[in-house]
């Protein structure tokens, strides 16, 4: 066997050690080589942009989590460490939800063709995902948390160091835990529509139970009093909020008493926990410190049992595309969805049925719509002048509506794989398909943008008629703006999308990058608009404002429609070999 | 003169500083089984690519039934089926949705899209595969899924990338019995394979392809003359397989002498 490295050793063997290096080749070459092409060196330009971007939003939570922990340190409220945990705990989870197609992904399955001892495969699979962006922001988060509780108490540096190293790999674990076992439940067909369905459902239940929720609120409000003066005004305010204070003390204390006991024996709890026992000067914390600590490290070692669990299944060659089915019904399909035998109609059925298997999507569309009734909250908090409602809600609302499209907008062609070439071998023009695919889009967008509409009614009451048309209006601009925005980067910037992943998706950062520049113009102008006429008090007048925009956006539309075919022509090769690509 | 089904002239085409395919220049007869082959990089599916337009050609001309092809003559593509190198499926649909959406990208009605639709999953023993999604099918499956939408159309001339890669035995013999019945029926097709038994028992003429300049063309019988006149007199008695003819036109390379074998090899 001459010329094999050394057989022998375990996962920091010399074989293995010669297999970490190859994959560190393999990386490199492969970023050096995707720089040949103007798309690869854009797209490093794009990364770089989005990667300063995020470090500046890490700087900033990390900011903010240590400014939370030093004033809460700092006036000795150790009990209430757990609050920025948590709030870690969370923002280390749901980021790469959020983020995951904007994330260039690297499958190490293809490392399973060749002798890789198990140990370095989770090696390599834990370090890989060590510089996406959740970490990078989790990680900074932590930072910000140990100088907060340093600068009180310098002389737990090394004990909140060593707190915050468990807890960082307990989230490191976690997240990756969490995501292949999703990815492996999606990989089947049955598993993915129930968790299809169940993530629809919960959707709409967060939109119907929030608006049974403060109901009662609205009813409170809806006989305003008529105070003799201001001070009379202030008075009755401050009592009713003391009121208000004592009644959700009373009504909430033994929820939140309960909910302390459960999060203490949390990840996020007793990471908290260690560190506040710590800090106490009485005899007999110090070992409930290493006790937390020691339960902290139970959950690391369970979250990456999790893992392994998984990670040892893929090493053994499961293969989820036969994963054990059930015995198949013989019965044929019905027949179409949606009447009319023309390309048009086939486009938009193919779309729909495409839409309802594709988790991403549904969830890209679904998370910014809880996202729009979360935030109405705030508004139903704040109000605007004079206690009314913020009279902008409708419009935000329908913003965050919006935003759910931008990846179905400005990827349109990603979910079509190899798909991708019947469209240029049918008699189809690539015109038609995307205006079919622009008519399915805009169609779902409206419904979507009506769901956020009638909810923000619901919990903060109708706005009036200048604030409709005035939104109304606004969407006869933004939307045909990003269709044809959305078009021309779906057929220059396209990138594959994987339907039956939520997690370690191929992303672009030149598309995001560019999409998000293209929502910041679009956005920007309807922001200026609307608070200017909003400050003049005449939102009546955005009216004629955006139906002028309108105009030039439905004229820039058409033309980017009448360029497809030329433009899709031209980057044709690309195209195809780029949603072609499997590794 | 009959008009050529398939014809180029110094079709040509460049990657940067690679030359993929150079000066090709071909006819194919009307209801002729046309086999177009050649070594791996060779410049076949370059060529296949450029003819049905999924890649423009950098130089040269394509005729398709008498008319100017390009990816715009939107006509002609009613008359032309490809099973591509990607096989060009769509995964997130079954089998049926599939049939039905590209029966309704080249123009059929719904009535006729849906009966060709119910022949050709039974045809291809795929109709008890109904609710299966496409990316859930075996290779073998999916290429006759493909081979199945390249024909719901019922195209002039049909294109083939390796249709018989990962089809078992009874699948390809199906398969080869129906692509007879079209040529029967004055279809054209163009054949690209590495199996050069299957060559030679469906073409009548082929062309070879090697390192992308056209090295021989015409039907077997000329090429089988064209290489056994080169041989000594000995061995011209013998008729010769077209991997043979093949071998000798391409040139083995494989015929390594000893000092060049794999030394660690057992």
């Amino acid at each position: 066997m001459a010329g094999l490295a050394g057989a022998g050793g375990g996962w920091l063997g010399s074989e293995a050690r010669t297999q970490y290096a190859a994959m560190a080749t393999l990386r490199w070459q492969m970023f050096r080589n995707g720089l040949r092409s103007h798309k690869g060196a854009f797209e490093l330009g794009a990364r770089t942009v989005s990667y300063v971007l995020y470090a500046l939003m890490g700087l900033g939570l990390g900011t903010g989590a240590g400014a939370v922990t030093y004033a809460l340190t700092s006036n000795g409220l150790w009990r209430l460490l757990p609050i920025p945990f948590w709030m870690v705990f969370l923002l280390w989870q749901l980021v790469p939800v959020m983020l995951a197609s904007f994330q260039e992904q690297f499958d190490l399955g293809i490392l399973l063709r060749f002798p890789v001892r198990f140990g370095s495969y989770f090696l390599l699979w834990v370090v890989f995902g060590l510089a996406d962006i959740s970490t990078i922001l989790g990680v900074l988060c932590c930072t910000g948390i140990w100088i907060g509780i340093t600068i009180v108490r310098p002389e737990l540096f090394a004990w909140t160091a060593l707190g915050l190293a468990v807890f960082a790999a307990f989230n490191i674990l976690l997240v990756r835990a969490v995501f292949s076992w999703l990815d492996r439940w999606l990989a089947q067909r049955k598993t993915r529509e129930i968790l299809g369905a169940v993530f629809m459902v919960l959707v709409l239940s967060v939109q119907l139970v929030n608006p049974a929720l403060h109901r009662q609120r609205r009813q409170a409000h809806a006989h305003p009093q008529v105070y003799a003066s201001p001070a009379d005004k202030a008075m009755a305010q401050a009592q009713a909020y003391q009121r208000t204070k004592a009644e959700l003390k009373a009504k909430y204390e033994p929820w939140l008493e309960t909910a302390d006991a459960v999060q203490k024996w949390l990840p996020p709890g007793l990471a908290a926990s260690a560190l506040g026992q710590v800090a106490k000067p009485q005899s007999g914390m110090a070992l409930g410190a290493l006790g937390s600590l020691g339960l902290l490290g139970v959950y690391v070692l369970a979250a990456g049992g999790v893992l392994a669990g998984r990670l040892r299944a893929e090493y053994r060659g499961e293969n989820l595309g036969v994963a054990p089915g059930r015995k198949k019904a013989l019965r044929r399909q019905g027949g179409w969805i949606l009447d009319g035998s023309g390309p048009i109609a086939a486009v938009m059925e193919k779309e729909l049925r495409t839409l309802l298997r594709t988790l991403p999507l549904l969830y890209a569309i679904g998370a910014p719509l809880v996202l729009a009734i979360v935030f109405s909250a705030a508004f139903l908090r704040g109000g605007g002048p004079e206690g009314r409602p913020f009279p902008l809600a409708l419009p935000i609302a329908v913003v965050y509506a919006l935003l759910g499209f931008s990846q179905m907008f400005y990827n349109n062609l990603g979910a079509e794989g190899a798909g991708i070439q019947v469209y240029f071998l049918s008699p189809t023009p690539i015109r038609t398909v995307l205006l079919a695919k622009n008519l399915f889009h805009a169609a779902l967008f409206i419904l979507v943008a009506f769901l956020a509409v009638v909810m923000t009614s619901l919990r903060l009451g109708i706005p009036d008629g200048a604030t409709v048309a005035a939104t109304a209006a606004w969407l006869l601009f933004a939307l045909p703006m990003n269709l044809a925005a959305g078009n021309v980067f779906s057929l220059t910037m396209a990138y594959r999308l994987n339907p039956g992943r939520i997690a370690r998706q191929r992303g672009s950062q030149a598309n995001a990058l560019g999409n998000l520049l293209a929502q910041v113009v679009v956005l920007g102008v309807g922001a200026a608009v609307f608070g200017l006429c909003w400050l003049f008090d005449s939102i009546w007048l955005a009216v004629p404002i955006f139906l002028t925009l309108a105009a030039g956006a439905v004229f820039a539309w058409t033309r980017v429609l009448r360029n497809a075919d030329a433009m899709a022509n031209q980057r044709r090769d690309s195209l195809i070999a780029t949603l072609m690509k499997t590794e | 003169m009959a008009i050529a089904a398939i014809q180029t002239c110094g079709l040509t085409r460049r990657f940067g500083a690679l030359t993929a395919v150079e000066d090709v220049t071909l006819s194919v007869a009307p209801g002729q089984f046309f086999g177009f082959l050649g070594p791996n990089g060779a410049g076949k599916s370059t060529t296949i690519k450029m003819l049905t337009g999924l890649l423009e050609p950098s130089a040269g001309t394509i005729e398709i039934l008498g008319q100017p092809f390009w990816s715009g003559a939107l006509e002609l593509k009613r008359q032309i089926g490809v099973v591509p190198e990607g096989m060009a499926l769509l995964g997130r649909l079954t089998a049926p949705e599939y049939l039905r959406f590209v029966g309704r990208m080249y123009g059929l009605d719904r009535e006729t899209t849906n009966r060709r639709t119910e022949e050709l999953l039974d045809f291809m023993q795929l109709a008890n595969e109904t609710r299966k999604l496409v990316t859930d099918f075996s290779h073998g499956m999916q290429k006759k899924l493909a081979m199945a939408a390249a024909v719901i159309h019922g195209p002039k001339v049909l294109f083939l990338d390796e249709p018989f890669e990962g089809v078992d035995a009874i699948a390809a013999g199906m398969l080869k019995n129906m692509l007879t019945g079209m040529i029967n029926r004055g279809a054209t097709i163009f054949l690209t394979t590495h199996v050069l038994e299957i060559v030679e028992r469906l073409c009548s003429h082929v062309a070879i392809i090697s390192k992308g300049r056209l090295v021989a063309n015409g039907s077997i019988e000329d090429l089988r003359a064209g290489v056994t006149s080169t041989l000594p007199g000995a061995e011209r008695e013998q008729r010769l397989t077209l991997e043979e003819i093949f071998l000798s036109i391409v040139g083995a390379g494989g015929q390594q002498e000893p000092a060049q074998e794999l030394s660690w090899l057992a």
